[in-house]
């Protein structure tokens, strides 16, 4: 059988690592990244950038890896869950989701982190208006937010006391 | 005389042992399941809500490069239904009609999920549209037709009454009427339904992954409907990203994927996409109340009249039909926390050509709340009275437990007067009514809501739960490390944390040595997997069933390795110890080791080895939790948009098991009561077509749209073991209640009050035009 | 929800762009993707090529030229939020970006992408017809220039041909007193209704967005200072723009009174 469309070899700058990957120029990021590159913490929720659970970071801002196309990232800098996520142990901000409860099902919680975390680097002095504003494009079914948001302001905390 | 067991684990806020995993994105989702040569099914699905079809075209998606196979109903010819309950069932793929926009019509299985939808475009299915049947009133009298030719469109119909209600209600001085509408509403997890399928060349069993809440259950249901026998099915349930009820349910689709993966033997997976789901994951909560209120001059409600109608889409769920949960369950609590001695109640339940209805959160709960709390608030604004005091002379009063509603059903303990009097402390109602008064001079319009809440848990028959009862097994390893094993399916619960919390304190053994395997049908014992608020209270309590035995078997051990008395042992921190002696101790690994290799040193009577399964079956059909939720919102009177501002809750679960997971759940569960109340809503068009199948018109609350929770734990213990109660419901039971409550005390000036769920922008528009300013 | 087959051109320059588009009739462009992507995840939007400009630097200016603000097709909302520039001269088109979407939507959403997608309830056609802007196209016979209320033609309509490229828009400035306002169910939607209200010195207008199938700019002689003759003039504007919902009227009117009162602070 013939194939349905040609597929391209490009480059891709994941977590600091380099990866040459064959795609299909319609295949997401997304897909490209949980299927071919095997980094499966990136969660697909709704292909239309409205759930957030896709967020990652390019060139170290928030964007949604479903509506990106893999081809569109060569040349960019890809941070998925797995590289904000030490070698052994947690992350500060992980750690502080994990001691304020701030995941129940988890499927959220990539994305969610990932927003939390390049807002803290942007804005160590974020309040709970910002924080609360910045998570609105990250939809969670399960922890009605508050333990997040408290998770967002305790990792701040203690980044400011270091 | 044992030792007095000192529980050092239960009731602790213990850091969840699920949350490393995925909080480094190591978990494992079901689209995370990837095995070699593994096929993708996208599904053709019906365009129409209700149509014949006149041939189907499958040519040239056949030949599309890429395909591996194409099934229409001619080679999966599953049907999905509960033969003794319903007279219809859903074919898995539509046999020569189609009932609903959404429904499965040929599944096409290719190498990836991109070419797999490229194909079903290609298909050509040929329709003749007839007309939708989409009125539930109409549907009761037949109108416009029946949507099953061989069933009537009424598939339940149940009538009850007190004795002597017609004389008590005709006798009362006061009446209202009042009628209430939800509109529907669907779970949304955010991870969506999937299912994946592969045979196991060694033993020929097919392997099921499944993102379900019942493994067990759908081990059962994908070897009844496949004529497979048990033993050669094994279900795994991998991470589950939320179920909420929706994930119940054995869909068309599971059965689809099981099909191809044994008709191909290749391994095949579905995931369902965000359109998919919202058009074909159950629905919810498509309900009509006509209700009839009598009530005497001080407020006190003396007979509610209901008539229960629910629109169950086109074919009842399997294996059961949402819209029977949700009426004949509302029907029996329909006086919640209230003393109301009469009550007759009606229930039809339709076809329509909708999707079906099936479970979310709470089902009958949050309908029966925003009635009954509707109904109260109603009473004391004829009556001119304040609705905390209508509550006060409404409620059942602590002596009057075990208190039989007028139902017939029996409620155990609780806190009911209580918890709303610390709720009303906790949210300043006092102090509100001037701050209210104050600002709506300056325009701005405040209100308040309560919502007193009761929650049957941990039913004998739970509508996940095709049992009443939960299974544990515990083995102890030669290491004296443990594993226990539920049938539990979580889906965020955090059952791995609570389940061994309760384990802990009862081995002795730490808590970080203690791993609970759940959802898979070959190591977990039978049992009836989570929903109906149920894992903990039975779960939990064949948790503590089995640790208990384990540890009487540990004692036995010890007093023998230690020549002392059972009644003198004492078991923690991996030890067993003589009270009073603590260098008279032996490890719980020593003993293991003993059970296990050393067997001839056993105690007479003991078995080898040390493992056990027990098996808990509450004494009682339903045990409640009970607890009260405020809520403060303001009304934008010129947008008609609504702002939930305060929120305030006391819930008693009985005895808690990690009240920090309690409180997630309460957070979250008002949450979705937010989105019930004010955001969500399914809408179908008068052609039957679904228009909210995207997440930017089914609207989910945003971390903004819901405030601070307070809460507040009381705790009146069941009689069921660990003194246990379920409350994964009791938050979006009572939150929609609550909210629509404010917003018809805020919009008091303009004399509406809220009849409709979800409350809409237009809708509030609406009450503030149609109302006259006081 | 896969998007169909479709080829991809990486364009580095406007001309190669333009050629690109010129050779295949089928062809998009591809700027932040924020609202064609979902349309081709859902395959409403089918183009057998994606034209990608995310390269072409020239489109991501933001300038100032005598009286005249050029923003760059390919200025993302995020940029658009927090440009000196922008938030000096135009703040309110500053004010209204930052009501777009969401954060990681503002990071990839361009001006371009928005005034070519023509959603009628978004905010920033409408801001460009409140603003008098001008639209610059390029096409392959060379550039031309429009002004933003002959852009917008209808419902997810522009005037823009397919073979054409936007390349920046042209924002006069005159000493300006502009608010903004609008109705959303939760932060981020598409707004039920909202409106830009002008209150300078030389004119008064009011333009809505998510009231009728496009923004449209209604000018009046001067706003009455007396708040019950103001909304009543609102009131009369509103029911001028056809809409599909009688009760979007009443939310207009508040959500421009709203605007207006914004418009008073500007100074």
């Amino acid at each position: 059988m013939a194939a349905v469309e040609d597929r391209i070899s490009i480059q891709l700058q994941v977590n600091g690592r380099q990866h040459q990957v064959e795609v299909a120029p319609r295949w997401t990021l997304a897909d490209v990244l949980r299927h071919q590159i095997g980094l499966t913490g990136t969660h697909i929720g709704c292909e239309q950038g409205v759930c957030g659970a896709c967020t990652v970071l390019l060139d170290g801002e928030p964007v949604r890896s479903c509506l990106m196309f893999a081809v569109q990232a060569q040349g960019h800098h890809v941070t998925t869950v797995e590289g904000v996520t030490p070698e052994t142990g947690l992350s500060p901000l992980q750690e502080s989701f994990r001691d304020h409860h701030a995941l129940q099902c988890g499927y959220c919680t990539p994305g969610m982190l990932l927003t939390a975390q390049a807002l803290l680097d942007r804005n160590p002095t974020a309040d709970e208006g910002a924080v609360r504003e910045a998570l609105t494009g990250n939809l969670c079914r399960c922890t009605g937010y508050q333990f997040i948001v408290d998770a967002v302001l305790a990792a701040r905390d203690q980044g400011r006391d270091e | 005389m044992a030792q007095a067991m000192r529980p050092q684990m239960m009731g602790a806020r213990v850091s969840r042992v699920e949350d490393p995993r995925l909080l480094s994105g190591q978990a494992r989702f079901l689209d995370d399941i990837q095995v070699p040569g593994m096929l993708e099914v996208a599904f053709v699905r019906s365009p129409h809500a209700a149509a014949r079809i006149r041939g189907i075209h499958t040519e040239k998606a056949v030949q599309y490069p890429g395909v591996h196979a194409v099934l229409t109903h001619q080679e999966c010819s599953v049907l999905l239904w509960e033969r003794d309950t319903y007279k219809v069932g859903q074919p898995v793929l539509a046999n020569g009609e189609v009932c609903y926009v959404g429904q499965p019509v040929v599944a096409i299985v290719a190498e990836n999920r991109y070419v797999a939808e490229d194909a079903a475009e290609l298909v050509v299915v040929e329709y003749e549209p007839v007309t939708p049947v989409l009125d539930m009133r109409e549907s009761i009298l037949e109108q416009p037709r029946r949507v099953h030719p061989e069933a009537e469109n009424v598939f339940f119909h149940k009538k009850y009454a007190t004795p002597g209600f017609d004389e008590a209600f005709a006798k009362a001085p006061h009446h209202l009427t009042a009628s209430f509408r939800t509109n529907r509403q669907t779970a949304v997890s955010m991870e969506p339904r999937g299912t994946a399928a592969m045979v196991d060349a060694a033993s020929g069993r097919v392997t099921v992954y499944a993102s379900t809440q019942s493994p067990h259950r759908m081990r059962e249901d994908i070897s009844h409907l496949m004529e497979i026998p048990e033993h050669l099915v094994r279900v795994i349930v991998p991470e589950v990203g939320g179920g909420f009820g929706m994930k119940a349910n054995c869909y068309p689709e599971d059965i689809v994927v099981v099909a191809a993966a044994l008709k191909y033997k290749k391994p095949v997976k579905w995931v369902s996409d965000r359109m998919e789901s919202l058009e074909t994951d159950v629905h919810a909560r498509d309900d009509i109340h006509d209700v009839e209120v009598a009530f005497d001059g001080d407020g006190k409600i003396i007979a509610i009249r209901d008539h229960l109608m629910a629109d169950g889409g086109a074919y009842p769920a399997y294996p059961f039909s949402g819209a029977v949960g949700e009426t004949s369950l509302a029907s029996r609590v329909l006086t919640g926390p209230y003393d109301i001695p009469h009550l007759a109640t009606e229930i039809h339940c339709t076809y329509s050509n909708k999707t079906p209805l099936g479970a979310y959160r709470g089902v009958w709960g949050p309908i029966a709340s925003f009635i009954q709390e509707g109904v109260v608030d109603r009473v004391a604004r004829h009556l001119g009275l304040d609705s905390a005091e209508v509550r006060r002379r409404n409620m059942i009063r602590p002596g009057q437990f075990p208190y039989r509603n007028a139902a017939g059903m029996v409620y155990d303990e609780g806190s009911y007067l209580q918890s709303m009097e610390e709720a009303l402390t906790l949210i300043g109602y006092e102090g509100f009514r001037a701050r209210q008064a104050k600002l709506r001079e300056e325009g701005r319009y405040l209100g308040i809501g309560i919502s007193v809440f009761v929650e049957p848990t941990a039913m004998a028959s739970s509508e996940a739960g095709s049992v009443g009862y939960e299974s544990c097994t515990i083995r102890i390893e030669p290491s004296g490390k443990v594993t226990a094993a539920l049938g539990l399916g979580p889906s965020g619960q955090g059952h791995e944390t609570t389940m061994a919390q309760i384990i802990a304190d009862q081995l002795g053994v730490r808590f970080e040595d203690i791993v609970i395997l759940h959802g898979d049908t070959d190591s977990a014992p039978f049992g009836g997997g989570t929903g109906g608020s149920r894992s903990g209270p039975i779960g939990g309590g064949a948790a503590l069933v089995a640790g208990r035995q384990m540890r009487e078997r540990l004692v036995k051990y010890a007093a023998s390795l230690l020549e002392a008395g059972e009644e003198d042992i004492e078991l923690g921190n991996g030890q067993a110890w003589v009270a009073g002696v603590p260098d008279r101790s032996i490890a719980i690994r020593t003993i293991a080791e003993t059970a296990y290799t050393n067997v001839r040193k056993i105690p007479e009577g003991l078995p080898i080895g040390l493992e056990l399964t027990a098996r808990y079956l509450p004494k009682r059909p339903v045990t409640f939790s009970n607890g009260t939720h405020i809520a403060e919102v303001e009304v934008d009177i010129h947008t008609g948009v609504v702002e939930v501002t305060r929120y305030a809750v006391v819930n008693d679960c009985g005895t808690l098991i990690n009240p920090t997971i309690v409180e997630g759940q309460i957070h979250g569960g008002v949450a979705q009561g937010i989105g019930s109340a004010i955001l969500e809503a399914l809408h179908y068009d008068e052609d039957g077509q679904l228009v909210t199948t995207s997440l930017l018109d089914y609207l989910l609350p945003e971390s903004t749209d819901v405030p601070r929770i307070d809460v507040r734990h009381l705790e009146t213990p069941s009689e069921g073991e660990g003194g246990i109660k379920g409350m994964g419901e009791g938050s979006l039971i009572a939150a929609p209640a609550a909210i629509v409550n404010a917003i018809s005390d805020a919009l008091t000036p303009f004399d509406g009050m809220v009849d409709t769920l979800p409350v809409t922008p237009p809708m509030v528009l609406q009450m503030v035009s149609g109302g006259r300013t006081r | 929800m896969k998007p169909a087959v479709f080829q991809y051109r990486k364009a580095e320059t406007t001309r190669e762009a333009l050629e690109a588009l010129g050779t295949n009739p089928g062809a998009k462009v591809l700027a932040g993707g924020q609202s064609l992507v979902p349309l081709m995840n859902f395959r409403l939007s089918r183009p057998d090529v994606l034209v990608d400009i995310n390269g072409i630097e020239e489109l991501t200016l933001v300038e100032k030229l005598d009286q005249t603000l050029a923003i760059g097709a390919l200025v993302r909302h995020s940029t658009l939020s927090q440009h000196p520039l922008i938030e000096r001269e135009v703040p309110v088109l500053a004010e209204a970006a930052r009501h777009i979407g969401h954060w990681a939507i503002r990071n990839r959403g361009t001006i371009g992408g928005s005034a070519v997608h023509a959603d009628p309830a978004a905010e920033l056609p409408a801001a460009l017809v409140a603003l008098r802007a001008s639209v610059v196209v390029g096409a392959p016979r060379g550039e031309r220039t429009m002004p933003a209320d002959e852009f917008f033609l209808g419902y997810y309509t522009t005037a823009l041909a397919q073979d054409e490229l936007v390349m920046r828009f042209e924002i006069p400035l005159p000493a300006r007193r502009m608010g903004f306002s609008e109705v959303v169910r939760r932060p981020g939607d598409f707004a039920l209704v909202g409106a830009y209200v002008e209150d300078s010195d030389a004119e008064a207008a009011v333009t809505w967005f998510g009231l009728g199938a496009m923004p449209e700019r209604q000018v009046v002689e001067a706003w009455p200072k007396g708040q019950d003759e103001r909304q009543a003039l609102l009131e009369r504007l509103a029911r001028e723009v056809q809409s599909d919902d009688e009760y979007k009227y009443a939310m207009a009117v508040n959500v421009a009174e709203r605007a207006y009162l914004a418009a008073q602070k500007e100074g």
